[in-house]
Parts: structure tokens; sequence; C-alpha cells
């Protein structure tokens, strides 16, 4: 009946992958009615170059601070609040403290785009897990893009505290959340709510619950829903299903696809350009991690 | 650098240690990849690998890969493995008495955990060490406490529940065996599903495990009682140790114990953020009235005798045990579980 786990600690472990999950973000660039704060995304991820944007993006958070202000009820402008937030926090933010300020923002704005699109989420973070779960299933498909985009916030804020099991208890509400996504809408955002799902899947080994299977599954779904377009889709599916299972060529193949296709695509760009660092990354310490 | 001179290199630096008689410690573990374990583990083998000028390496596989305790053990006795990192309950298979902390409701709170392993967590690796398994310090996994869809004040709460125990665990099969009750065996894997399809409705677990392994978005209360005192440490095959030179042996002993201390330190703070957390996920905390707690101590005693009796741990060691106990108990040190 005891739980006799090795002291590890989930930590880092649990919420590290989500990194790279910035999205593809496309979705939230709404046809509505701020065009400054939507072609300001558009243009940020189209940028072929990251550090541009590493440089550049703290005037545009700062911006989006301004236009949230002048329209704090905006849903579209709360929710581009926490995708650049996050987006900026888990991608260019090495600094901790800074990165946990940042996410917290993310996540609040996230929360609060959620609220504005359905009353009935208003204070669901307050809620025991239980009760949260039930609330979920009362949102419909209109809320679908707050409901993406405060689940990806929160996976962020608890990736910047991933030291803290606190946090770290949240993950289960982020899972909560994209899998009512995929219930709604499975294809928003090029179908990114399993790209989370797949990571949330392929955190744990076997031995411990974990589902690489169905991880895997989780990620051939979102590299179908998106064409094939988002190349970090194969970079986490290499990184934590080929990695977990020590499937070597499955795990190559995919980074050499990564590298092999163009990074340019409509809202991508940028995401795709972080998937080739990352892909370099993971080959070249493939021997080591593979021990050949 | 070109491919074909870092190649070059690559073969070179393997000559080198090769001619020095390189050690390579394939050591298994049930912690995933990324945890604080492998990233203090992998730590520890960077600092060694370049204390040592790359004449001991280690080559770890995480995430049960090499399969269960058990199995593990099983790979270090073939020479398929030098190593492991393992829980008290897997390494009791090699010596009874390293699982001598996890008697039932041995301790009634970390100030007395301390306590006793300030004395006597070196009796266990030398006891360890003579069986074959040179431990550089144990890590605490901390207390276990129950969890369950329905409160548990007393045992008598336990009647007709469906508690889990993991496959192989004498000490939880002992507690409900004492209490009349009959759990049910699960490979950790499945708990999840247990508890979700009902097939289980009671586990005990420390807090980290309870939240990294999601267990508590399936039950509503939290036993507010250690119950047992978990932990484990990772071990290398002595003999492969020993064929190390002197000065190696004592960076491994140095730099790993160093590693040790430091998981051992920080998992009684996580322990403590994550039982925060689960009170903040909605669990429902319920408490053990003192005439309760008699009844639970009375239920602990017959298991530990149960246990006694089939050599789950020898008598000496567990009096040296109570001794270092009750005087710590009688130095009226007293502090909150």
């Amino acid at each position: 009946m005891v739980c006799r786990l090795h002291p590890w600690r989930g930590g880092r472990a649990l919420l590290a992958p989500l990194v790279a999950a910035l999205c593809g973000c496309s979705a939230f660039v709404s046809k509505a009615s701020w065009p400054l704060a939507d072609n300001l995304l558009a243009a940020i991820l189209d940028q072929p170059d990251p550090e541009t944007v590493r440089q550049g993006a703290p005037a545009y958070l700062l911006l989006v601070d301004g236009l949230i202000h002048g329209a704090p009820e905006s849903e579209a402008l709360l929710r581009a609040g926490a995708q650049l937030y996050a987006a900026y926090a888990s991608a260019f933010v090495t600094e901790p403290e800074r990165a946990r300020l940042l996410a917290a923002t993310a996540r609040t704005y996230g929360l609060r785009a959620l609220c504005r699109a359905s009353r009935r989420a208003c204070g669901i973070e307050q809620l025991p897990f239980d009760e949260f779960a039930a609330a979920l299933a009362r949102l419909r498909r209109a809320d679908v893009p707050a409901l993406h985009a405060a689940a990806a916030a929160w996976a962020g804020w608890i990736q910047a505290n991933s030291s803290d099991f606190r946090a770290v208890a949240d993950t289960a509400r982020v899972r909560a959340m994209m899998e009512r996504v995929v219930v709604l809408d499975e294809g928003w955002d090029g179908g990114s709510a399993h790209l989370y799902l797949g990571v949330l899947d392929t955190l744990l080994p076997p031995a411990l619950g974990g589902r690489p299977e169905e991880g895997k599954a989780h990620f051939q779904r979102a590299i179908a829903l998106s064409g094939g377009r988002n190349l970090m889709v194969k970079v986490l599916y290499a990184r934590h299903y080929a990695r977990l299972v020590f499937d070597r060529e499955e795990h190559d193949r995919l980074c050499r696809e990564v590298l092999a296709a163009s990074p340019a695509a409509p809202g991508l760009t940028l995401i795709n350009t972080l998937a080739q660092q990352q892909a370099r990354q993971l080959l070249a310490t493939a021997d080591e991690y593979f021990g050949e | 650098m070109d491919g074909a001179r870092i190649a070059a290199v690559g073969v070179l630096v393997a000559l080198a240690a090769l001619s020095a008689g390189a050690e390579v410690f394939k050591v298994a573990t049930l912690a995933p990849e990324g945890s604080v374990w492998m990233e203090g583990v992998r730590r520890g083998a960077a600092e060694v690998a370049r204390r040592t000028a790359g004449r001991v390496s280690f080559r770890f596989f995480p995430g049960g890969t090499m399969g269960n305790d058990q199995s593990v053990l099983r790979k270090i006795r073939i020479g398929q493995l030098q190593g492991g990192a393992l829980t008290a309950g897997g390494l009791a298979a090699v010596w009874a008495d390293a699982q001598i902390y996890s008697m039932p409701l041995l301790f009634r709170s970390y100030a007395e955990v301390d306590a006793v392993r300030a004395q006597l967590d070196e009796r266990l690796l030398a006891g360890l060490a003579e069986r074959g398994f040179v431990s550089f310090g144990l890590v605490e996994g901390g207390f276990a406490y129950l969890l369950s869809t329905k409160p548990v004040r007393s045992f008598a709460d336990l009647a007709g529940r469906k508690p889990w125990v993991p496959e192989g665990d004498v000490v939880g099969q002992a507690i409900f065996a004492a209490a009349g009750v009959s759990p049910v065996a699960l490979p950790l894997a499945d708990v999840l599903t247990g508890l979700q399809t009902g097939l289980i409705d009671t586990v005990a677990s420390t807090p980290v495990g309870a939240v990294a392994l999601q267990w508590f978005t399936k039950t509503k209360y939290l036993t507010d009682y250690p119950l047992i005192y978990v932990y484990g440490t990772m071990v290398l095959e002595r003999t492969a140790f020993e064929r190390l030179p002197a000065e190696d042996r004592a960076v491994v002993r140095e730099v790993f114990a160093g590693v040790m201390r430091e998981l051992d330190r920080r998992t009684r703070a996580d322990n403590d953020a994550a039982k925060q957390a689960l009170l903040e996920q909605g669990l429902e905390a319920v408490t053990v009235a003192p005439e309760a707690a008699k009844q639970w101590e009375v239920v602990a005693a017959q298991a530990t005798a149960t246990l006694s009796a089939r050599g789950a741990y020898s008598a000496a060691l567990y009096e040296e045990v109570q001794r270092a106990l009750a005087a710590f108990r009688a130095s009226g040190v007293a502090a909150p579980p």
C-alpha cells in the first residue's frame, strides 16, 4: 500500500518539456477589433530571426499591457497578452525569477480571457480539482480559443515554477483543459492541444504510469492537424516519445525531417526556427543519451 | 573541427581511458530522465569523470527501462549492471534490515527520523557493504500517508475498503493483515487507473509521489498521520567498486556522498510543498484522534511482530532503533510530524 517510490521528484522533470510548446499561436491572431495587436503578433510569429524577437519582444509586452489597460474586458487582447507573455517567458527568458514573473502575468491574462469568454469559468482556478473538472465540462466550443490560451499560459507558468510542487500539482488541470479543447475543437491552433497531451503522456515512464503509445498517437494527430507545418511537434515527439522508449531510429528520423524542412510558414516561422535549433541539439546529444 | 578529427580525438580519448583501466558503472533506476534524482546523479557522474580523468564513468538507465528493483538486483548479480538506485523495500531482498526504518508507525515526526538516522545510517550502509553493495548515503523519500476516496480516521474505517499494496510489499501486506483487510496488489503503473475504475479506493504515498503521479486527482481525503517512512539509495556492486584504484574510490565516495546528502535534504522541502499542494487542490485533511491513534499503534505492533516472526528485520537492530527513539523522546525535544 505504500508508494515505495524513489525520492525522485517530478519537479523540473515534469514540465521542462513544455518549454518548447509555445504552440503554433497562429490561431490567436484573431480577426477581431485589435488590428494593431494582431498585426504585431503576426509579425512576431513570422519573424525568422529569434534574436530579434528576444531583443524586441519586451517593448511589445508593454504595448499589449497598455492596450489591455485601455480595454480590460477584451477577450481577444487578454488572449494575445497571455500568449505573448507565455511565449516570451518560456522561449527567451533564462533568469528563473523573471521567467516566473512573466509567466504569472501570462497565466493571469489567460484566466481573465477565459472568464471573459464564459462567466462559468470565472474563478475556476480557485475550485478544488473535481469541481474544476466539472466546470470544464460546461464550457462550449466558442470558449475554445480562451480555454486553450489559458491552458497554454498555465502550462508555461508550471514550467517556470517546476521546482515547486504546488505548481506541479496543477499539471492535472492543464491536462483536463487540453482534453476539453480536444473534445470541443481538436483542430484549434493546428491541433496544438494534442501536442500538449502528447508531452503530458510521455513525461513519466510506463513503470510510473506514463503512456508513451497514447502520447505517440497525440503527436501524430498534431502532425496531421497541422499539415506537418509545425516543426516543433516533431521535435517534442522526438524528445519525449522517442527518447522515453529509446527508439534512436525514430528520434533521428524526426530530427532530420525537421532540419530538412523549410521553417517559413505563416504564423509558424519563429517557432519552426526555434524547432530547428532544438533538433540540432537533440541530434548532438543523441550518442550520449542513447549510450552509443 | 571536422567530423573525422572529432572522431579521431574521440578514439584517442577512449584509448587513453582504456589504457588507464577505465571502469564503467551501468546504473539503473526507476527515476525518470530529467528528475531531480537523475539530474543529481548525472552531475555527480560528470564530476567523477572529470576528477578521475575519465577513468571512472557512469552510464544510467532511467525510467525503469531495466525493470523494477528486483530485476535490477538480478541484473547486478549477473554482471549486466553494476549498480542501481533502489528503494529500501527493494534492498530488503539483499538484506532484510535495510528497510528497518520503514516499520509501520515507527516514527511520529521528522525530528525523530533525524535523531535516529544520525545514529544508525552508518550501520545500514555498513550492513549493505557487507552484503556486496556500496552506498554513499540514504536518501529520504518521506512519510507516506493514506489517500482515500472516503475518510479514514481509524482502522475500523478501513473495513470494506479496497486498499492498494505494491506487488511484493511485505510491510503493507502485514499492516492490512493485522487490520483484517485484504489489500489489492497492483504494479505502480496501474494505480491511477485502479483508483479511476474503483478497483482500489485507498492508497498510501508520500506527498511528492501523490502529486507527481497525480493520484490526488482520484482521491478526496488525506489521513494526516505518518504511516511509514520511505527512503532509498544508490548502490554500486562492491567488487566492481573495489576494482577502482584507492584514489578513484575516494573521489566516487566523496562526490556521491555529496549528491545523496543534497537529494536527502531536498526531499524534505519538496514533501512539505507537495503536502500543501494536495490540500490546495481540494483534498481534505483527516486527523486521527488520540484514541484512534492508540488503536493504530496496536495494529502496527501486531504487524511489526508478524514481520519480525517472518524475519523481515532483525530484533537486535530494531531494538537499537527503539533505544535511540526512546532516548530522543525522553530528551523532550518535541516537533510536529
